[in-house]
């Protein structure tokens, strides 16, 4: 092993090391700090290890309306991703097995859709839902989910479906299918990891939402959890320890995502479909 | 089938799409296009058509024009700062070392968290008193004193940072997708003509992600215009929302604070047209240099 050869190993594993410390310490730091006692917490020097209790998410779920918050959270992303993904499915078939003019246009026209500011478009569908009655209700923000949440599912499960050729699906023809049985027994199944990731996708989208939640809902007990915490960080002399425990349990979703989907990220999934 | 029959059920199956998409999002688009040309109030239904005074207003206003450069402020430093350290990052990952795969798991994670999560997490890491930042700071002797990282002074650049570490994993995840795709016998040919770690990163690896680079930047321009949450989130309660009020936050103040829903949504148009004059100017360079 020459100089050279040590040299660029060192470079790699300090840049590692850099990095592992600005993206990892912060994630360990929130950890921690949900899992000290409160007389802890302002250790100075702060201290990583030492006595750890689970009295943060106690207090979490007994004196806030967390739980409530996260079963908001829990119905208002989930139905949506439902909604989404049957939607979104039947679009990005139509786009990869059928002919028809202005296919294009409409496929160009679902990015197209990332140039507007969600401020631009949540006004507007606030003014909409109020005449209709539907704020301050669960059913206006699955809508309003749907409609933020589709052009990317759209737009992934196109580059899925295009990913795969369509041999089996003509043999599934000459045995007789018929579109509707080839698309349920031929090409869902194959398409299944891509609407796996897909839908934990759009359900981080819709989970990590704070601007729409923001805007539409008044009624706390209907709240989902970004919301739900910034207020709880507003309304309270600032309780780190309750606070991390909290955002312990928002982050949750995005770690099984996270474990999901790695795959597909570094190989450039549907780069350019990332939103946010 | 027909070719009819095709294209009418092909049609059919996109149609529930459309209806979202156009229902959803170009119909309240151009409905924010009218409610800009009115007096609407952000609860009452009743409005009356005002022609272009909220434009006027909006132009006289200096808060308008504080929040613009404030928002190119936010969106320049955070998008130089995301695509220098994605680049450097993304480049390192691509390598091939022990543990690579861990390194790449840790570094795109900042971007999976919700922005509420990031925001509290940094107001704690960063709090003046007691935040672990000023005490490693203090400890390695950078600085004599805490640092007021929230404080008046500082908060914009806070925010910046704050920005940069939550979206530097996009271009990660765009460049190391690119990098991969690079042929690596142009890396040994080169080195066996005698060219050097730089000159083989300026002649091949540069050249080859230049387009991604140029999506990217484009997408992060999109994203950091129009962002809300992070700016919002950074300066609630404590009296310095103005400080890194951009064009999305102040669009929300008019509607929703100041109740206006009329001069809210002329804020918000005129971010739209911003962005497609900055798109336009973009494209047109990025195609006169590809062409040269």
């Amino acid at each position: 092993m020459n100089l050279r050869r040590i040299s660029y190993t060192g470079s790699l594993y300090l840049g590692s090391a850099a990095l592992v410390i600005l993206c990892g310490v912060p994630l360990l730091w929130m950890l921690f700090t949900s899992l000290k006692p409160p007389q802890d917490l302002f250790a100075y020097p702060p201290r990583i290890f030492g006595r750890y209790t689970l009295a943060n998410f106690h207090r979490l779920i007994s004196e806030t309306d967390f739980v409530t918050y996260l079963k908001n959270s829990i119905v208002v992303a989930g139905v949506t991703v439902l909604l989404d993904i049957v939607v979104a499915t039947l679009g990005a078939y139509s786009l990869t097995r059928y002919r028809y003019r202005g296919k294009e246009l409409l496929a160009n026209m679902t990015l197209f859709t990332y140039m507007f500011a969600p401020i631009m478009i949540i006004v507007p569908i606030y003014v909409l839902l109020k005449e209709l009655n539907l704020t301050n209700s669960h059913l206006g923000m699955i809508l309003a989910y749907t409609s933020i949440s589709l052009p990317f599912t759209l737009w992934l499960l196109r580059a899925f479906f295009q990913s795969f050729p369509v041999d089996l699906e003509q043999a599934a023809f000459i045995d007789g299918a018929n579109r509707f049985q080839s698309l349920i027994y031929v090409v869902i199944p194959q398409a299944l990891p891509g609407i796996i990731a897909t839908s934990v996708f759009a359900f981080v989208v819709v989970w990590n939402d704070y601007l729409f939640a923001r805007i539409l809902l008044n009624d706390p007990m209907l709240q989902t959890m970004p919301v739900g915490l910034q207020d709880i960080y507003e309304s309270t002399i600032v309780d780190w320890g309750l606070l991390m425990s909290g955002a312990v349990i928002v982050t949750i979703p995005a770690v099984i995502f996270f474990l999901i989907v790695q795959r597909y990220l570094i190989q450039g999934w549907g780069m350019g479909a990332v939103k946010g | 089938m027909t070719r009819t029959r095709q294209a009418i059920q092909g049609l059919l199956l996109f149609l529930p799409a459309f209806i979202v998409i156009f229902g959803f999002i170009f119909f309240p688009v151009g409905y924010s296009f009218w409610l800009s040309l009115t007096n609407k109030h952000a609860v009452f239904p009743h409005y009356e058509y005002v022609g272009f005074q909220n434009y006027a207003w909006m132009a006289s206003e200096q808060d308008y024009w504080l929040s613009l450069w404030r928002g190119v402020i936010f969106s320049v430093g955070s998008i130089f700062f995301q695509v220098l350290l994605g680049l450097l990052a993304a480049l390192l990952l691509n390598e091939a070392f022990f543990g690579r795969g861990l390194v790449r798991g840790i570094a795109l994670f900042p971007y999976m968290l919700p922005t509420i999560v990031v925001i509290l997490l940094w107001k704690w890491l960063l709090s003046a008193s007691y935040g672990p930042v000023n005490y490693v700071l203090q400890a390695l002797g950078l600085i004599q004193a805490p640092v007021v990282w929230l404080g008046e002074e500082l908060l914009m650049a806070s925010t910046i940072f704050v920005a940069v570490w939550q979206f530097f994993p996009f271009v990660v995840i765009s460049l190391l997708a690119r990098l991969q795709t690079i042929d690596l016998q142009l890396y040994e040919a080169a080195a066996i003509d005698g060219a050097n770690a730089w000159k083989r990163f300026r002649y091949i690896t540069l050249p080859a992600l230049r387009y991604v680079l140029f999506v990217v930047i484009l997408l992060r321009t999109f994203f950091m215009f129009t962002k809300f949450d992070v700016p919002w989130l950074m300066a609630t309660g404590g009296g310095l929302q103005v400080l890194v009020q951009n064009l999305p936050v102040y669009a929300f103040r008019r509607t929703f604070r100041f109740m206006q829903a009329g001069e809210g949504a002329a804020v918000s148009v005129s971010l739209f047209l911003l962005l497609i004059v900055l798109s336009v100017v973009y494209f047109r360079t990025y195609r006169r240099e590809a062409g040269s």
